[in-house]
């Protein structure tokens, strides 16, 4: 253990400064969330809040991110800082940098980041602050941000911006905003968002500014490098607490065109060394790049693998440059999981593929031991969180498009608590808002028939995964287009260390006669008509350590609560509840002693 | 005579406001399992002080206002009564998923919480309306009957039902005809109906107010008439008014009906009283009030002279308890107060809060069994803290118990000196009270340069100065009666009522039949309760506002409408001006071009209560000159010989430079080199903090 006693002496760590200024970079992260969440004009933005705000220093390194979704934050933000650096190396107060190129260090086209360099009132570039912001509409060929079956980033079609200068002198360069005008669909919408993003990307340049004034760019640059140091040490003693060994584990997206008939299969190589402190995560074996749109792109994959890691480790060590010293993630070229060559399409990187990366990874680290890793989570993303779009008979047929994020993957189960339900993907890891029906029906001309949990669909487990939803919703006067690309209906989600599998995603249309017809899981767009409706089952996520170890009491509120079965409690989990719902202690050892006799003869 | 009482966490405090204006304040332990035994006990010392019986004085109290945790308690603690929550056919996990969103995404040792109310005492109706109004699937008479008859069913136990159907504030229907069914059904089992409790949109928040609501019924209404009886018993005849989250009071009746009312009430007052000392000593419409107690750090915010209002506040941890979605006063919390233990991590870094060693054991200082240094113990390291004068005298502190705190768990591990660790302590607390004043402020487009610092509670002094400089605000108030300012809001707050009604309309086809329709019904409430419970008073207004936002946005702003009709488009072109300045304010952007919407439409009644003006302290007599000296640390190195005041030994106008302590028996002002504090007529004192220094 690393203790205060094994500090090293006399190396001049303020802890009272790092409390201090932790807290103001803090406030300054947050400062810039709270500006994107209130005034963005989509759902994404503001119920969904799928955008991240963070600060870099200027060696590129990240220092302090809000509350945000760790597959858009944990890694990239390093590497766009440094292709804008590269791009423009002359940095003026009162540029901005749109910037969505996967190429050079975005997560997707989708995401439209603004980077602000701050300079100092002496000209020197201190920091770089960011924000991104997933957009309604991006530009791409179909009304969907998530192109799963686009075939090259020609195909999907959407604009693409390597840290291209959007203003000058705090001035929009007019030029790229009119390209964006005629390219993105309901554009004083993608313009509001602009705005939101641009203006949280300023007052993340205001706030650094005055506290750089305020304490001094050397305190600062010091403050960063202490940051680092206490955060790697955090990280030390965290891997210090995990069994050291190597665990190998694969995931497979379900297939979707443009994949092989099997879908993508996915293998993490993960090593702890718990003496060394040090934790590898190798996803170089994999295939190449498929001519479709899953393909991770770097920061994806990066994030991916990391968010796997930091699932165990996360919630006691600040993510930033200082603990990413301890990983090591190593990446192959041009693989569905690595680093993609251009014209590759990654379009659908923050979501499906990263997800079951991040799956495999946090399965091989619970093979290494009790009390790590976790299950899967229920995959991205089904027709609960549909990109959406028509003309709105209400308001003479105009145009809208936009994502609704009514449900998604339940959580999976873990080495000390049950799945988090709203946990959507696992890298955005709960973090978004989950919509409001009212709002929804405000917003679209929809009306939203059901969102119900639907029992007995949780990955069973010691801690058992979520349950998965079921999620209705149709058109109200007119036709409604939707697009998404579901993953988890041939895969379910699987349980780790003896836990099991959840039920799979899967997808009715609703007729106007009622009858329900089948449409695609994945790669899905088409078009209900007035009156029609589409049933989305949300994946549940998989259970962690054996259900029969599950404890009883909580079998039974899980009964009393209608979220498994009196049937489903006795079969799996070994517990029988009375009519009272209460635990029935004798019947429920007999059946768990009947249990372990059946495994060992087994 | 009036009389305020505040049922806090620890303290019940009483304000007595005498005719002449002058105010006497008094403070008894709160007695949790029968809190008006505390409110007796706390109203017997203020009789022994004024040589008078109990029935005299409250024979001669004409308003009594009361403030009480009961309610809020009730929620956290599941205290409340056993509420069944009736839903739209489909929706039945509204109170389960709340509204989504996590706080940490990395922490996975946290369950999802559970809901409300369980799905277990949860009712679908057959029944649905649709966004604009009109009935989609009309409501199931027979199977909502067969339902209502279950909960009445022996062994269910309901005590009270919640009704919130989707889009009941568009068109009451349904929910008005199951309010009927369960009155002839279920006859003497309260509920509560969204529509008209909270008429405002967004399905989770509507439904948590109303199964709160409901809950709180059969505990609340027996409370406040139980104590009701009991004051009328002792004497009292004048008028009981109950304390409300919108920083306003209502009658005792109207309360139990509505118990909602009741939450967060107590904090709620503290900017209704910083809004007066602000303005009466700081000349300032813009104010930060911070209360400082045991464990937390309140703060809320006056802006130009109007308190900012929210939905949002929730009870229990954000986003893993409940939030209540219900209109109260803004008041953020944090775990920083007296109590917030100090600790070093395994990295190095030094934390305050939000770990509070609470009433029991308490500080370190306090030798009640507490190891753990916490900030009281920093203070009384400094020598801010006297040990023999700490609350007047009544709790004696043990110093060097604190100091050897301090040392073992913070001044070693960090590598520095005893004082050193402790001004540490105040440093990084002070640190964690600004973040939580700049969530409030900066994040809502309010400049802290420009605002008055108002602190109250014990420990509000001890770093008010320090704070006050690092947020740039030029002037602290610490009012003389800040030991108990909720109970010294609500003898300063009116009676009002606040109105409420969807109907959502944009600027570019601006339904002003609607609109002009919907203010003219609020109005028509507004006079309604004017009239009624509004008898009497001084002066009365209606304020109307319409919560407003951008096409697209979800998250309304509050804006005020200068006139109460819309007659001409000019009225119109107004309104969308002021949402673009107000916008650009908040937010810093504004979107000129783009036309609005607006949502709901808002009245707010009030009545000017009877109420002197002085907000003046009765002090106690201090023999000798109140001046003493004492060894202090004001630059976490060394102790040196620093100036003591008592405050109510100080003359009127009298100005002492920092560094310096003032005390009194309910609080001490650590003035900081520097600054200057002078004490005013009306017995606060005023902080210039940046006399002599940090002028650049």
């Amino acid at each position: 253990m690393t203790g205060n006693a094994q500090r090293p002496a006399g190396r001049g760590i303020d802890g009272v400064r790092l409390a201090v200024l932790g807290k103001r970079f803090e406030s300054v992260a947050s400062r810039m969330a709270n500006t994107l969440l209130r005034t963005g004009r989509s759902g994404v933005l503001n119920m969904a809040r799928d955008f991240s705000c963070c600060i870099v220093t200027a060696d590129c390194e990240l220092v302090s991110a809000a509350e945000c979704y760790p597959i858009h934050v944990l890694r990239g933000a390093d590497l766009m800082a440094r292709a804008m650096m590269e791009f423009h190396p002359e940095l003026r107060r009162g540029d901005a940098f749109l910037h969505n190129s996967p190429y050079h260090g975005n997560s997707h086209a989708a995401d439209h980041a603004i980077l602000v360099p701050m300079i100092d009132d002496d000209g020197v570039h201190r920091f770089t602050v960011l924000a991104k912001a997933h957009q309604a509409d991006c530009g791409n060929s179909l009304p969907t941000t998530y192109m799963g079956a686009a075939r090259d980033v020609y195909q999907e079609g959407a604009l693409i911006f390597p840290a291209v200068q959007v203003q000058k002198d705090f001035r929009d360069v007019e030029d790229i905003i009119r390209m964006c005008r005629m390219r993105i669909r309901v554009p004083e919408q993608w313009y509001g968002d602009y705005l939101a993003t641009l203006g949280a990307a300023r007052i993340g340049e205001r706030a650094m500014l005055e506290m750089g004034r305020d304490v001094g760019w050397e305190t600062l640059a010091e403050y960063t490098r202490e940051m680092f140091d206490y955060s790697e040490r955090l990280m030390i003693e965290a891997i210090r607490q995990m069994p050291s060994g190597r665990g190998v584990a694969t995931a497979t997206h379900d297939p979707v065109p443009g994949t092989p008939p099997e879908g993508i299969t996915v293998k993490a190589e993960v090593r702890v060394d718990s003496e060394a402190a040090r934790i590898s995560v190798d996803v170089r074996d994999n295939p190449p790049a498929c001519p479709c749109g899953l393909n991770l792109s770097q920061a994806c994959a990066l994030s991916a693998c990391m968010v796997g890691v930091f699932n165990t480790v996360g919630h006691r060590v600040p993510p930033n440059a200082g603990s990413y010293r301890r990983i090591d993630v190593l990446l192959g070229e041009g693989t569905v999981c690595g680093v993609p060559r251009h014209p590759t399409s990654t379009s659908v990187a923050t979501t499906n593929l990263g997800d079951r990366v991040t799956c495999a990874v946090q399965r091989a680290l619970a093979q290494i031991g009790e009390g790590i890793g976790m299950a899967d989570g229920g995959a991205a993303i089904p027709a609960a969180g549909a990109v959406i779009s028509g003309a709105d008979p209400r308001h003479d047929g105009e145009p809208f498009c936009n994502e609704v994020i009514l449900l998604g993957g339940s959580g999976p189960g873990a080495p000390h608590a049950d799945g988090w339900l709203t946990m959507l993907t696992m890298g955005n890891a709960g973090m978004p808002l989950v919509d409001c029906i009212e709002v929804d029906e405000i917003h679209h001309p929809i009306i939203i028939h059901e969102r119900r949990m639907v029992p007995d669909s949780e990955g069973a487990g010691r801690y058992r995964g979520g349950p998965g939803f079921r999620v209705e919703y149709g058109p109200v006067d007119c036709d409604l287009e939707i697009g998404y690309v579901c993953d988890g209906s041939v895969n379910p989600a699987k349980g780790a260390r003896g836990g099991e599998a959840a039920c799979p995603a899967r997808h009715y249309r609703r007729t106007v006669s009622g009858e329900l017809v089948e449409v695609p899981d994945s790669s899905a767009q088409y078009v209900l008509r007035n009156g029609e409706s589409v049933i989305s089952y949300t994946p549940g996520g998989g259970g962690y350590g054996p259900p029969r170890e599950r404890e009883p009491a909580l079998v039974a509120g899980d009964v009393r609560e209608g979220w498994v079965s009196v049937r489903r409690a006795r079969e799996v989990y070994g517990v029988a509840v009375d009519s009272e719902g209460e635990v029935d202690e004798a019947a429920t050892r007999a059946l768990r002693e009947a249990g372990s006799e059946v495994a060992r003869k087994g | 005579m009036r009389l305020s009482a505040d049922v806090g966490g620890t303290f019940t405090d009483l304000v007595v406001e005498h005719e002449d204006g002058r105010l006497e304040l008094f403070k008894s332990p709160t007695t949790p399992d029968d809190p008006a035994t505390g409110v007796f006990d706390v109203l017997r010392l203020a009789a022994r002080a004024g040589g008078v019986s109990l029935e005299r004085l409250l024979g001669g109290c004409a308003l009594f206002m009361h403030a009480t945790t009961r309610a809020t308690n009730a929620v956290l603690t599941g205290g409340a009564g056993r509420v069944a929550f009736l839903t739209t056919r489909g929706h039945p996990d509204i109170l389960l998923l709340r509204e989504g969103g996590r706080v940490d995404p990395f922490d996975n040792t946290v369950p999802f919480p559970e809901p409300l109310v369980p799905r277990a005492l949860t009712f679908e109706l057959r029944e649905r309306i649709r966004a604009d109004g009109t009935v989609h699937e009309a409501l199931d008479e027979a199977a909502t009957r067969e339902v209502i008859a279950g909960l009445g069913a022996a062994g269910a136990g309901v005590e009270a039902v919640g009704v919130c159907l989707l889009w009941s504030i568009v068109n009451p229907v349904h929910e008005e005809r199951v309010g009927e069914l369960l009155e002839a059904l279920l006859p003497g089992v309260p509920y509560t109906l969204s529509h008209r409790l909270n008429p405002s949109l967004r399905e989770y928040r509507r439904a948590s107010s109303t199964c709160i609501d409901a809950s709180l019924k059969p505990l609340m209404s027996a409370y406040l008439s139980s104590i009701g009886e009991r004051l009328r018993a002792a004497g009292f005849g004048g008028r009981l008014l109950a304390v409300t989250s919108q920083g306003s009071v209502m009658d005792a009746a109207d309360l139990a009906r509505a118990p909602i009312h009741s939450i967060n009430s107590g904090p709620s007052m503290a900017p209704v009283a910083g809004a007066r000392f602000a303005r009466d000593e700081g000349g300032a419409r813009t104010a930060i009030v911070a209360d400082t107690g045991g464990t937390s750090y309140d703060v809320s915010l006056v802006r130009n002279g109007r308190i900012p209002w929210t939905r949002e506040t929730w009870l229990g941890p954000r986003l893993r308890g409940n939030m209540t979605g219900f209109p109260s006063v803004d008041v953020r919390s944090v775990g920083a107060g007296g109590g917030s233990i100090a600790r070093v991590d395994a990295g190095g870094m030094l934390h305050v809060g939000p770990e509070s060693a609470g009433a029991v054991p308490g500080p370190v200082c306090y030798g009640r069994g507490g190891t753990r240094p916490t900030l009281s113990d920093a203070a009384l390291v400094l020598g801010y803290l006297d040990p023999d004068f700490f609350l007047g005298g009544s709790i004696r502190l043990d110093a060097r118990a604190a100091r050897a705190a301090v040392e073992r768990h913070l001044a070693e591990p960090l590598g520095l000196g005893v004082e050193g660790a402790a001004a540490a302590v105040l440093e990084v607390a002070s640190e964690n009270m600004v973040h939580a004043i700049e969530d409030i402020t900066v994040n809502q487009g309010i400049d802290p340069r420009e605002a008055v610092l108002v602190g109250g509670g014990g420990a509000a002094g001890l770093n008010c100065v320090r704070i006050a400089r690092r947020l740039g605000c030029a002037k602290v108030v610490i009012p003389g009666v800040g030991a108990a300012l909720s109970a010294v809001g609500a003898l300063m707050s009116d009676l009002s009522a606040d109105f409420s009604r969807t109907a959502f309309t944009t600027s570019h086809r601006f339904d002003f039949e609607r609109v002009n329709a919907t203010l003219a019904a609020l109005e028509a409430e507004c006079r309604r309760f004017m009239s009624g419970r509004g008898t009497g008073a001084l002066e009365q207004g209606i304020e109307f506002s319409v919560e407003g936002r951008y096409p697209h946005q979800v998250w309304e702003i509050e804006v005020p409408l200068s006139r109460p009709r819309f007659e001409a488009p000019s009225d119109v072109e107004r309104l969308v001006a002021d949402l673009h300045d107000l916008h650009e304010e908040m937010f810093a952007i504004a979107d000129r071009r783009s036309h609005i919407e607006a949502v709901t439409w808002r009245a707010r009644a009030t009545c000017r209560l009877p109420r002197s003006a002085s907000g003046r302290l009765v002090e106690a007599p201090v023999s000798g000159t109140g001046s003493r000296r004492r060894l202090a640390s004001f630059d976490g190195m060394s102790r040196s010989d620093t100036t003591v005041r008592r405050l109510e030994a100080m003359r009127e106008g009298e100005a002492l430079a920092g560094p310096a302590i003032i005390e009194s028996g309910f609080t001490t002002v650590v003035v900081e080199p520097g600054a200057l504090a002078r004490r005013t007529g009306a017995a606060n004192v005023v902080i210039d903090v940046r006399s002599g220094e940090g002028d650049s």
